[in-house]
């Protein structure tokens, strides 16, 4: 592969530098016409059907790559590059029927759901259980707080600092705008944020349908199937719905 | 070679009718091209059908077609004429000399009949030993050619065929010297092509034994098959990834003169090979690369460009264009300064390249112009005002993914100044504005999506461009339009580091809790 040599500037986000790149003749960048120098010269190319044409880039290219999913903890292989969206809606994108949060599989959707929708559990949070658990499949450790459990990722697990299981949802330019007028009156502390978004959460789901059923003008102009469209609710009426396309 | 013309048809019309039976069966019995064939298809070794001369029997579909009962009888059939070669050498009476010529013809027979000739069982009755005898120095010219023919065959299939070929090979090298006949000379040339085509191992080992001088020696003469193929064999030859051989072959008196003028004036077939033995001199040897440079080759190559339709001559001219114009900062800075008729010249032909329908041209032509983008300012405007940018923008939105990938790092790096010594680039705010309401954002954001790595960090950087660099703060706006908090959201879960930090790093930046507010 090409060396590509970013300028990590003060927030160490790789810029993009146009730099030349140069590849040896036996990279993988070439193959495709190193076949197709082969397969003129032996006079093939009109003996093949575009099948068979395609088949032979197709074992060249994965021989020389071998895609695999890269999502963590799927080990789904992916026999053509093109097949991953696809793959990616069909196994990664468990979504949450509440807020409408997709998530990469089922289990990180049971823990979010209980995290965030289930009033029982944050009862037991109150009264001091250990309920928060590792996300690492295998880890089974618990902890009493998220904060706690965030330590634990980037401790033990390597996450990054950045890394935010429950991430904030981008609410509609309506919400925003309410949200901050809220937070503004009311002067929570941080114990009680994890309940109160929990809150937030259903009352933006309540009002983002509501404001769904009167007007449908902020929702994107393309929309993919299968992944989370709307911004609050999935039981919304099919009259307004967004079109639904497939990308 | 493989015949090129299609004009040498010795088949009388009947059996021509069960050849296209033939061909029909096989493709209704066979739905997917086998493992074998496939491997035998793209290796960089060659089957002679057809000798020097033009005997030998034409490739056909009814020779292809060997069934297993065949198989077995090919098989016996080339045992016993390892046989028969055997007596005939021990042979010392009267017409020996024909009789070893007629049980070596019999033998190269059985090895040019069919796509997979009768290797294993050649080898297996001890063929190479015999071979190796019927080189000797002072044999007839018709005894050199028929055994070097049966050699290049068996050295045609698998590693360990190829391999069998070491105790020929200074017999070979020998008998490509300037005393040799021209026809003899070439069949030994294509034999030691096959062996070079086969791996590093015995690259070295021919290149040790002497094989480069003359195999270059070879490509002097302004014309014939004997060229082409010296051409094809030195191409296998120098592939490396040893730059030494490149090097070597540069170095060798009036070849660069030989090579310039076979760009300049030979014929498609001929050019094609010398343009390969060009591709892996400018791709290996920064030596090379400096010389042709300064040659006339940057204007040879473009004219090619510009005036051949030849998928097969193409493919090596643009790509040897592309290596020049990678390998050394120079060809961007002293030859293909902009404003100078080389310079038109070199992206019109590009652009014609990416009007092709070729995928390979497309894709090649795509890195040739990212690596000009990678110039100087100059170069950025020139490219930016061509014809190039509507192509290129259509090409990202429609292309196979291989191609978009290329496209994008052309249009990006129309996007930011050079790399200066501080290593700071700013933006070039009229070309990313103007590209980013053309729609070019949304490819962008699919190479996002995908499961590559690389396409994915160049959809990030880019997406950051737009998003720090639009004017009026327009970028975030402009990015969640297409989606691209949803694909930058996906990488909270992927597996690779950097790709999370970025996307996250630019969510939390551009897409915080004050998202909007100001609107």
């Amino acid at each position: 592969m090409a060396m590509v040599v970013d300028y990590k500037h003060d927030s160490s986000f790789p810029y993009w530098t146009s730099i030349r790149r140069r590849f040896a003749p036996d990279s993988p960048f070439f193959s495709s016409g190193n076949i197709e120098r082969e397969l003129l010269a032996k006079q093939v190319a009109l003996d093949l059907t575009e099948d068979e044409r395609n088949q032979l880039e197709k074992m060249i290219d994965n021989d020389a790559r071998g895609i695999f999913c890269p999502i963590v903890g799927c080990d789904a292989r992916l026999t053509l590059l093109e097949d991953f969206e696809d793959h990616y809606n069909a196994r990664h994108t468990a979504s949450c029927s509440v807020c409408s949060r997709v998530y990469p599989t089922s289990r990180l959707l049971s823990i979010h759901v209980s995290e965030a929708h289930d009033s029982f559990f944050q009862a037991k949070v109150a009264r001091g259980y250990a309920m928060y658990e590792c996300l690492v499949e295998g880890c089974d450790l618990k902890f009493k707080n998220y904060k706690g459990r965030q330590q634990h990722l980037v401790d033990k697990h390597k996450f990054p600092t950045s890394f935010e299981f429950f991430k904030k949802a981008h609410p509609s330019k309506k919400q925003r705008l309410k949200n901050q007028r809220k937070r503004a009156v009311n002067k929570k502390d941080e114990e009680a944020s994890s309940k109160m978004e929990v809150e937030n959460e259903m009352m933006e789901g309540l009002v983002s349908a509501v404001s769904k059923l009167s007007t449908s003008d902020s929702s994107p102009s393309t929309v993919s199937f299968g992944r989370r469209n709307a911004r609050g609710l999935t039981f919304v009426p099919r009259s307004v719905q967004p079109p639904l396309q497939k990308k | 070679m493989a015949d090129d013309s299609p004009a040498s048809h010795r088949r009388d019309p009947i059996k021509s009718s069960v050849g296209n039976v033939a061909a029909q069966r096989r493709r209704q019995n066979a739905v997917t091209v086998g493992k074998e064939r496939r491997e035998s298809l793209v290796r960089a070794k060659r089957l002679c059908r057809v000798g020097p001369s033009g005997d030998g029997d034409v490739p056909g579909e009814e020779n292809d077609m060997v069934t297993d009962e065949e198989g077995f009888l090919l098989d016996a059939q080339t045992s016993s004429a390892v046989e028969d070669l055997k007596s005939a050498i021990a042979y010392q009476g009267k017409g020996a000399m024909q009789k070893r010529v007629n049980a070596l013809r019999e033998l190269r027979r059985l090895l040019s009949k069919s796509e997979f000739p009768p290797v294993e069982a050649a080898l297996k009755a001890g063929a190479i030993p015999l071979l190796v005898q019927c080189l000797s120095f002072g044999s007839p010219d018709e005894q050199l050619l028929e055994a070097a023919w049966c050699l290049t065959n068996i050295a045609a299939g698998k590693p360990e065929e190829t391999k069998a070929l070491l105790p020929a090979l200074p017999l070979l090298i020998s008998h490509l010297g300037e005393k040799s006949s021209l026809p003899v000379a070439e069949q030994c040339a294509w034999a030691l092509g096959n062996v070079a085509g086969e791996g590093e191992e015995l690259r070295n080992v021919l290149l040790s034994q002497g094989a480069l001088p003359p195999l270059a020696r070879m490509m002097l003469p302004n014309k014939g098959s004997t060229v082409r193929t010296a051409a094809w064999a030195l191409s296998n030859l120098i592939k490396g990834p040893d730059p030494k051989a490149a090097t070597e072959l540069i170095k060798v008196d009036v070849l660069l003169d030989a090579i310039l003028r076979h760009l300049r004036k030979s014929d498609e077939e001929l050019a094609t090979e010398v343009a390969w033995v060009v591709v892996y001199l400018s791709a290996l040897s920064n030596f090379a690369t400096g010389v042709l440079v300064k040659s006339d080759a940057i204007l040879l190559l473009v004219e090619r460009l510009a005036t051949s339709n030849s998928l097969q001559l193409l493919i090596p001219v643009l790509r040897s264009l592309g290596n020049l114009v990678a390998g050394d900062s120079h060809t961007t800075s002293t030859v293909l300064i902009p404003g100078h008729e080389i310079t038109d010249g070199v992206i019109k032909v590009l652009v014609k390249c990416l009007k092709s329908d070729h995928r390979v041209l497309k894709k090649e032509a795509s890195w040739v112009l990212s690596n000009i983008a990678a110039g100087s300012i100059e170069h950025k405007r020139l490219i930016y005002s061509s014809e190039a940018v509507p192509l290129l923008l259509r090409l990202l939105s429609t292309a196979p993914f291989d191609i978009r990938k290329e496209v994008a790092y052309v249009l990006g790096n129309l996007c930011v100044t050079p790399t200066g010594g501080d290593g700071k680039p700013n933006l070039i705010e009229e070309h990313l504005v103007s590209l980013v309401q053309r729609g070019c954002l949304s490819g962008f954001i699919d190479l996002v999506r995908s499961a590559d790595i690389e396409a994915a960090r160049v959809g990030l950087q880019f997406m950051e461009l737009v998003l720090r660099g639009m004017p009026n703060g327009d970028g975030p706006k402009l990015v969640e339009q297409e989606d691209g908090i949803d694909a930058m959201e996906r990488y909270q879960f992927h597996e690779n580091e950097d790709l999370r930090n970025m996307a996250n790093g630019l969510v939390d930046k551009y897409f915080g809790e004050n998202y909007g507010i100001d609107e």
